[in-house]
């Protein structure tokens, strides 16, 4: 190649690679924040698609602190805070999903930490995400989460301050386990999942008795019982099994043997097919 | 961790906040900052006090102005940015609104810092630097920062808190996006790959399982190539007007109707069968004159699957080399046109051939055969029957001679 080509050819090279490099930026980083002025009930709606989810409390004067990366092609943030209603909307408003080979998990993220002080009714719609909610610290009065596609994990690990008057876990094909939810202080729990693995912790302190009931359509559902609780198990199956070691029949439903002079009692109602359920007494 | 933390800045070498001060400030924005948890949380003491009077007008090059301008503009154009007043009301270089004060938002800087000790009834918001809320200041609207960050020292902002980093200004379209060089390059690639890897194991199968027809179609396309590239190309003018012909004959009985989805998959598979069977044919041939197989070395299916794999690679190949140049649009789009021309003609053919042979199961008649001569009768007037010719020479016969 003589002189004249290879400027030719080197010249061609470097347009080529301006072009290429000169097209928009679409990864933005959005940090919102509100400062606390008092400690009035809030209810907060979270929505969001794809990604990686963190919840948990935070320990500065704010009501929310949000931290997002998002593709701007794809996504368009939320954040709107009615003072009037108390009503947080956060999260990403659209989020387009496209095949692109690339792995969008590990660049997504949404970080939300929300206020200790503040009493929280939380909402969480989301989609096909890896989610970790510590929801240790908050002050939540009800918790409703709906996933599509996820892996996600829950987790009180001291005892929620406020009485929670509902814990609502639905979730279609996903991965997915609660930590020590005897903290939630709730006592009406309920999970519906549809193609998944479930463990349930029911670990933590107990303030009262529970009722949780269970509805997994093809999956497995574990739920960790301390040996000191009392537990009662309704179970409707169809083509379902039930690992019930411990467990004696009683009036059409399986109860521990201490179920009688338990201080706090796990009423389970559980409907599966074609899954397994199995009750785990270890004490862990 | 990535603790959300407010990056609250103490901005602890501001000093009073004349032009000069501000630009100090201006050249060292990262100087000394403690992150938020610690800041937010508690009475933070500037490390020097920060005189609370208005600062006189930063003097900027023109093409730091011209500069901070254009970042103004794609400012505006971001979705998630505050209203801005005017740009000549903007200050560049950075404002200070004293204590006691009051005045009307949005208040907006550009290039230096926004501090406020007294009252901003609106937004306060900076483009390319922080906004510093000092103790007794007060906010009525949202603190914004692009680019930068809003530090907390104890005023208070009633709105919200926004900071934004990253790509700013409006969302550009997803047409208008490409991956980084590197990455469309490395995707590019693997997908080409995966493509190849893909016709291989298809050949091979053709091969093991439909080697007899694969056999037709390269006995049509050696003896009749240009035939059936025109055949390839009839074919595909023809494809859509008889499948519309296909529905609409289906679609005269009720029957027929509820067969017309089925109908549609079977005829896009067929033609799926077809353009690969006639594809492989042709790598095949191709494969065959490129490598020509040595001759005790494979078995004919030997010889077959190295014509198919070598052939392939060859036609993928220009795919591949294509693809290797993604982080080169120009020069990519042109390996690209290449390859595309030659599959297209390649395939066109195949499927002609393909076409042709009826799917490999008619093979094209080989050309009659010469009579073979039999040279005897050319040896003697009479016919050989019953007659004793006169003996042939042979070499050793001719020794003995």
């Amino acid at each position: 190649m003589n002189r004249r080509a290879s400027r030719a050819f080197a010249h061609a090279m470097a347009a080529s690679l301006a072009a290429s490099t000169a097209a928009a930026q679409s990864w933005r980083t959005l940090d919102v924040a509100r400062q606390l002025k008092d400690s009035s009930a809030a209810s907060v709606q979270i929505v969001y698609g794809t990604g990686k989810i963190g919840v948990r409390a935070t320990s500065n004067p704010l009501l929310y602190h949000m931290q997002l990366r998002y593709d701007a092609t794809r996504a368009l943030p939320r954040h709107a805070f009615d003072t009037t209603a108390r009503k947080l909307q956060i999260g990403v408003q659209k989020s387009d999903v496209r095949f692109t080979g690339r792995s969008e998990r590990e660049d997504a993220h949404l970080q939300l930490e929300l206020s200790r002080s503040a009493p929280l009714d939380l909402d969480m719609d989301l989609g096909a995400v890896e989610s970790d909610l510590d929801l240790t610290g908050l002050r939540v009065s009800r918790l409703r989460v709906e996933s599509g596609a996820s892996d996600g994990k829950l987790r009180f690990d001291s005892l929620n301050a406020a009485r929670m008057s509902m814990l609502e876990i639905s979730l279609g094909a996903a991965s997915f386990r609660g930590d020590r939810l005897a903290n939630a202080n709730a006592r009406d729990i309920r999970v519906d999942a549809g193609v998944g693995n479930v463990e349930l912790d029911m670990g933590g302190e107990w303030t009262q008795d529970i009722e949780l009931r269970v509805d997994v359509t093809l999956g497995v559902v574990t739920i960790h019982v301390p040996s000191d609780v009392g537990v009662r198990v309704s179970l409707q199956k169809t083509l379902a099994s039930f690992d019930h070691e411990s467990l004696v029949e009683r009036d059409g439903a399986w109860v521990s043997r201490n179920w009688d002079s338990a201080p706090h009692k796990l009423r389970v109602t559980a409907k599966t097919v074609f899954g397994k359920l199995a009750i785990d007494r270890t004490g862990r | 961790m990535r603790t959300a933390i407010l990056p609250l800045i103490l901005a602890v070498a501001a000093g009073p906040l004349t032009g000069r001060q501000a630009a100090a400030i201006q050249q060292r924005p990262g100087a000394e900052k403690v992150p938020a948890a610690e800041s937010a949380g508690k009475a933070v003491t500037p490390a020097r006090a920060i005189e609370a009077q208005d600062s006189g007008k930063v003097h900027l090059s023109k093409a730091a102005v011209d500069s901070l301008t254009e970042l103004v503009s794609r400012f505006r154009r971001d979705p998630e940015a505050a209203p801005l007043p005017p740009t000549d009301q903007i200050a560049m270089g950075g404002r200070s609104i004293p204590a006691g004060t009051e005045v009307a938002g949005p208040i907006a800087v550009a290039g230096g810092p926004l501090h406020v000790f007294g009252t901003v009834n609106g937004d306060a918001i900076a483009v390319g630097s922080d906004v510093i809320v000092h103790p007794g200041a007060r906010i009525t609207g949202n603190a914004v920062s692009a680019l930068g960050t809003v530090t907390l020292l104890g005023g208070t902002v009633n709105g919200e808190i926004r900071q934004l980093a990253g790509a700013l200004g409006a969302v550009p379209q997803a047409s208008e996006v490409v991956e980084s060089p590197a990455r469309s390059t490395r995707h590019a690639l693997a997908l080409t790959s995966s493509w190849l890897i893909i016709l291989v194991l298809m050949a091979i199968g053709v091969l093991l399982f439909a080697g007899d027809y694969l056999d037709g179609v390269v006995d049509s396309l050696e003896g009749r190539f240009g035939r059936s590239f025109w055949a390839g190309i009839a074919t595909q003018l023809a494809l859509a007007p008889v499948l519309a012909l296909l529905i609409v004959a289906l679609a005269v009985t009720i029957l027929g109707i509820l067969l017309i989805p089925f109908a549609i998959v079977a005829f896009v598979l067929a033609v799926a069968g077809l353009i690969t069977l006639g594809f492989l044919a042709i790598a095949r041939i191709t494969g065959e004159s490129v490598a020509p197989t040595a001759s005790k070395r494979y078995s004919a299916r030997g010889a077959a699957l190295r014509a198919l794999v070598v052939g392939v690679s060859i036609y993928m190949g220009l795919w591949v080399l294509a693809s290797a140049f993604a982080w080169a649009p120009i020069v990519e789009t042109v390996l690209r046109g290449i390859a595309v021309a030659i599959t297209w003609v390649a395939t066109t053919a195949g499927l002609g051939a393909a076409v042709l042979s009826r799917g490999g199961t008619r093979r094209s008649l080989p050309a009659a055969p010469l009579a073979a001569v039999n040279d005897i009768p050319w040896q003697t007037p009479t016919p050989v029957t019953g007659v004793v010719a006169a003996r042939r020479p042979t070499p050793s016969s001719s020794t003995k001679r």
